[in-house]
């Protein structure tokens, strides 16, 4: 990717990036986005490893909590901090492992711009750039139907770290879900909203390193369990 | 038999305390005195064994241990609901605190950079 001058970095979007042991690929990602992001928000949710300081060092403004809490809150604590920041118009979610790229994250943001969309969620099925092995297929094809019968909303991704807000859908979001449910929630709460939505179609990158990590199929019970129970 | 319903209602009641429950002083009102109720009802069932005989047969329950093991059953149940529920609103806390928190830190170091 090319990469801009200082002077044209995006200014008004800020990227917020949930951080937790991920010291092997956070610098790399870190340095990808502040390239094209000035503000670039990495929420440490308690790592055990040199990962925050890392980040510091590639140029994200690092948020630490004392204690690990889950993705969901790392979120909901970035929304908050960008939501007092003067300038803001739009919040980018964006994994810390190095599964998406930056270049996706533009493309939705303008498009976000360009026709007043206020919430865009990048989709790995809607192209045919991303590979994932069998058994992924076959977790989120039940996690996108478990998350069409909650919300309501017909996305074809529902676990995709990818997005891109607009402060008002950012004002209407308050992520209770700590653990991996959030990602069901913010679809959820933001269907509610009756806010404009689209997806838009992101490749997302299997590395060996993301393969270790994955999400088992038992686990979206859990998650239909953390939604019903609150 | 009466023993069938009031079993199948206390399970409902458990679910429903499981997923509508909120944090009320009726509710603590209602705990303290079931468990009022059932330190008299265990005192009279110690001087008087036969009388959990007696309200088994009321139930429709063939003998006073089986009345005790059900009501036994019941109240752990309910425990386990609880004591989930309070965990969950305890998460609730420990996340707001950390919170704000990181928050507050945050703003700290960003009004001193700006100084």
């Amino acid at each position: 990717m090319a990469s801009a001058k200082k002077a044209d970095r995006e200014t008004h979007a800020w990227v917020v990036v949930p951080l937790f042991n991920e010291a092997e690929v956070i610098g790399s990602v870190i340095e990808d986005l502040t390239q094209h992001f000035k503000h670039v928000v990495c929420v440490d949710d308690g790592s055990s490893d040199n990962s925050a300081a890392i980040a510091h060092q590639a140029g994200a403004r690092v948020l630490r909590h004392p204690l690990n809490l889950g993705q969901g809150a790392a979120l909901q604590t970035g929304f908050d901090y960008v939501s007092a920041q003067k300038g803001a118009t739009h919040v980018v979610t964006f994994d810390a492992d190095g599964q998406h790229l930056v270049s996706d994250a533009l493309e939705m943001l303008e498009l976000a711009r360009r026709k007043r969309i206020s919430v865009m969620f990048g989709s790995r099925f809607l192209d045919k750039r991303s590979k994932p092995g069998l058994k992924k297929r076959m977790v989120l094809k039940v996690a996108v139907l478990m998350t069409r019968a909650i919300t309501g909303l017909r996305l074809t991704d529902a676990h995709n770290g990818l997005r891109v807000l607009s402060m008002e859908a950012i004002g209407k979001v308050r992520l209770e879900q700590n653990g991996m449910s959030h990602a069901s929630e913010i679809v959820h709460q933001l269907a509610k909203a009756k806010l404009s939505w689209r997806e838009y179609p992101v490749e997302v990158l299997y590395t060996e390193y993301s393969r270790r990590k994955g999400q088992s199929l038992l686990n979206s019970i859990n998650i239909v369990i953390d939604l019903l129970v609150r | 038999m009466l023993s069938q319903w009031v079993l199948l209602a206390a399970l409902v009641l458990a679910g429903v305390y499981l997923l509508k429950a909120k944090r009320s002083a009726s509710q603590q009102a209602f705990r303290r005195l079931f468990i009022l109720g059932a330190i008299f009802a265990g005192a009279g069932a110690v001087l008087n064994p036969d009388l959990t005989n007696v309200v088994a047969g009321w139930l429709g329950i063939g003998r006073g241990a089986d009345l005790l093991l059900y009501s036994f059953v019941i109240f752990a149940l309910f425990y386990v609901v609880h004591q989930y529920r309070r965990q969950l609103w305890q998460e609730k806390v420990t996340t707001d605190l950390a919170r704000a928190l990181t928050l507050t830190r945050a703003a700290l170091e960003d009004s001193q950079r700006k100084d």
